[in-house]
């Protein structure tokens, strides 16, 4: 006979225990915080049209003179970057913090309230990436500002003039790319091995020998 | 048979039946949200247009460039055998037979690097892997490899190493011909010293 048959209601115990703890691990299993709510086409046509995306410089003027309450600045460089100076009023959170459960409740709750949230870093590339991550997760009032810090310390006197510049409008050709990679644009000089100036060697003039000398 | 072995069997289809109800997330290819942020963070994707100049001259195989701009804007200029994946185009089956190939190198590359980079993260949530994006562009290109700037006297050695290497690239991308000056003989012609008069009287 077999021993579990020997033993049937030691056997059955166990099992029932088994079932039960297995039951437990599915009921506290946790859903992951992040969910995508875009798929990827939504991600792909959210690319074309940049009129959610783009918070511009000089938009930042109604928000530093808080005439714009609506806008909450995000800084995602480290601590260290953000105590040599930030915009004022920005929140710091370093970008590896943004993993952390407490950064996605205050993201929650600021989309929840209808606050806009603009992401910055150095440049615009570094806080691009989290912003689009962002997006596809369902967090549709996120921006990122155009030119980063960099720009905003360059222009933080005159930041409402600088609505006419376009130098931080990224993915536009800023070159003619196929003039500018021939060999015969003279734009660019080629040649600059300095030609050695001649060196000139002034001779003497002999003094006039006064006559009637040898 | 015994009546346990029976109660045993119930027991254990419930449980697996259950467990097909209990996962709400439908199994896709696709990375896990959690996963995709953690990899943005990461700085390893990104590659400099020296760093990519220097593997087209050396005609590394395992290299492939795409072009995520427009088809018109990739027909103007693009870089030597880049192929061209409009980024909107990504999800479709010519566009998916780049990626994902073993042992070849995507390099992603746009005009200044963000569309590029948003191309990047798309494919990464698609599970695929050994992408890279150059960072700054086409316009980092211009900028860097066909218009080297010359380093200041109080550069350190690297930089004049790199300025070396660019103005080689340079000749290589844009063809140019080296300029050596004028070979030509040079005529030699002996000038005779006119004697100059004697002083008459002299010594």
């Amino acid at each position: 006979m077999n021993v579990h048959e020997l033993n049937p209601k030691k056997t059955l115990g166990v099992l029932i225990v088994l079932v039960i703890v297995v039951i437990i691990g599915f009921l506290t299993m946790k859903p992951s915080p992040y969910d995508y709510k875009l798929n990827v086409n939504q991600s792909i046509q959210l690319l074309k049209d940049t009129s959610e995306i783009n918070f511009y410089p000089y938009e930042l003027v109604d928000v530093l003179n808080h005439k714009n309450k609506n806008v909450v600045l995000i800084d995602l460089r480290n601590k260290y970057a953000f105590g040599r100076g930030h915009i004022p009023g920005a929140l710091s959170i370093p970008s590896f913090d943004l993993t952390h459960k407490k950064n996605l409740r205050l993201l929650k709750d600021y989309k929840k309230n209808g606050l806009t949230v603009v992401l910055y870093s150095n440049n615009q590339l570094s806080a691009d990436g989290p912003w689009f991550f962002f997006r596809q997760i369902g967090f549709n009032n996120v921006r990122v500002l155009l030119g980063g810090y960099n720009y905003f310390l360059k222009h933080k006197n005159n930041l409402a003039a600088t609505r006419f510049d376009n130098s931080y409008i990224k993915g536009i050709e800023r070159f003619n790319y196929a003039k500018v990679s021939k060999s015969s644009d003279k734009s660019f000089e080629v040649n600059q091995n300095n030609k050695p100036k001649p060196v000139i060697f002034k001779r003497r003039k002999r003094e006039a020998v006064a006559a009637g000398g040898c | 048979m015994n009546r346990n072995y029976y109660i045993l069997t119930a027991i254990m289809l419930i449980l697996a039946i259950g467990t097909v109800f209990i996962h709400e997330r439908k199994y896709t290819s696709e990375l896990p949200a959690s996963e995709l942020l953690w990899d943005i963070l990461q700085p390893s994707r990104f590659v400099t247009t020296d760093q990519v100049a220097k593997r087209i001259i050396e005609k590394d195989p395992s290299l492939l460039l795409i072009d995520v701009r427009s088809a018109s804007e990739y027909n103007k200029f693009s870089l030597p055998n880049a192929v061209n994946v409009p980024f909107d185009s990504i999800e479709t089956a010519t566009g998916q037979q780049y990626f994902g190939n073993p042992g070849t190198k995507v390099v992603l590359f746009g005009n200044d690097g963000i569309l590029s980079n948003r191309v990047w993260i798309l494919l990464r949530r698609l599970d695929l892997k050994n992408n890279y994006v150059m960072r700054g562009g086409l316009n980092e290109w211009i900028e860097t490899i066909i218009q080297p700037k010359m380093p200041k006297q109080t550069d350190p050695e690297t930089s004049f190493e790199q300025y070396n290497f660019r103005r080689a690239a340079r000749l290589y991308f844009t063809g140019a011909k080296v300029v050596t000056g004028n070979m030509k003989k040079v005529k030699v012609v002996f000038k005779k010293r006119k004697r100059a008069a004697v002083a008459a009287g002299g010594c």
